[in-house]
């Protein structure tokens, strides 16, 4: 689970530019889609492509909805639920 | 600005002029007019235009010791006058192997992601890809965009579906001498991964100094190799 978090952590710091010290102060409450200007759904297809492709998962695009991507636990709850079947 | 064919200006040293492949499309050459040459496969489309700064950036290092680099346009991609909806993979394909046929050999090919998939009728003497992906899982990654960004292109770029199909069929060319760099995290089998972040997924893109120097070096230190 650490590994999927570090893994999300980083796949955010990279497709959304961000700087990786504001990166490492999110926490499961972190507000993500809508809160985040920069994740606009460009962005959104990086994240998920570039997890699949870290991860080494599949996810099906039925499975995007605003509330995997609303908040930092909820996207990382939903890799690790991919990443550890 | 328009550059135009036999431009020259230099950077930091290096030689670099806007020249013309006989098909008319605009091509950037970096350093000594004789070989070996690097003949440069940029990414495609949107990706292509997240990583031109870095693939420029190897190309005038490479240049700077020495090893002279081409950066073609490709009918209908940068700043082709030819429209991208016109954009046919099995055109591409040819205007490569032209180019390279023309450039002073040996010519090795670096190609960045789906830039891969371009050479497949080129004859050089080795090939190096950085972060090479299927045509399938780049037609895949466009659709996802297309779909949740609920436009008619991809990525703001009209591409044919006579070329997505066959970008979908298309595998880099991996016949003959062969490099493959990745960067840390990507999982997948490489001769060697190295550190950076993949540019051509982020929003707004922010130079790699560090990147390139790796990848310059490690593209000619690929290419002494090839030679001995």
């Amino acid at each position: 689970m650490d590994q999927v978090e570090d893994t999300v952590r980083a796949v955010l710091r990279d497709v959304l530019s961000l700087d990786a010290g504001r990166v490492a102060g999110f926490d499961a409450d972190t507000e993500l889609f809508g809160a985040l200007p920069e994740l606009d759904s460009m962005a959104v297809a990086g994240v998920l492509t570039e997890l699949e492709d870290r991860l080494g998962i599949v996810i099906d695009d039925d499975e995007v909805d605003g509330e995997m991507l609303e908040t930092f636990g909820a996207l990382t709850r939903f890799a690790a639920g991919k990443a550890l079947v | 600005m328009q550059i135009k064919a036999g431009d020259r200006f230099g950077v930091a040293g290096v030689t670099q002029r806007a020249e013309r492949c006989a098909n008319g499309e605009a091509m950037l050459r970096f350093g000594p007019a004789q070989g070996p040459t690097v003949l440069a496969a940029a990414a495609l489309f949107e990706e292509g235009n997240r990583t031109r700064a870095l693939l420029v950036e190897v190309l005038r290092r490479l240049a700077a010791r020495g090893i002279g680099a081409a950066l073609p346009d490709l009918p209908g991609q940068n700043d082709s006058l030819v429209p991208t909806a016109d954009a046919r993979l099995a055109e591409w394909r040819a205007a490569f192997a032209a180019v390279a046929a023309e450039l002073p050999g040996p010519v090795h090919v670096v190609a960045l992601r789906g830039g891969a998939l371009l050479d497949a009728e080129a004859r050089v003497a080795s090939r190096w890809y950085l972060s090479p992906v299927s045509g399938a899982a780049q037609v895949r990654e466009w659709r996802r965009v297309r779909a949740l960004g609920g436009a008619a292109d991809y990525a703001g770029n009209a591409i044919d579906e006579a070329m997505v199909a066959a970008l979908a069929a298309a595998e880099p060319w991996v016949a003959g001498p062969l490099r493959v760099v990745r960067l840390d995290g990507d999982p997948r089998a490489a001769d060697r991964h190295v550190p950076g972040a993949p540019l051509w997924r982020a929003s707004e893109p922010r130079g790699d100094a560090a990147l390139a120097r790796v990848l310059a070096d490690d593209i000619a230190a690929w290419i002494e190799r090839c030679a001995t």
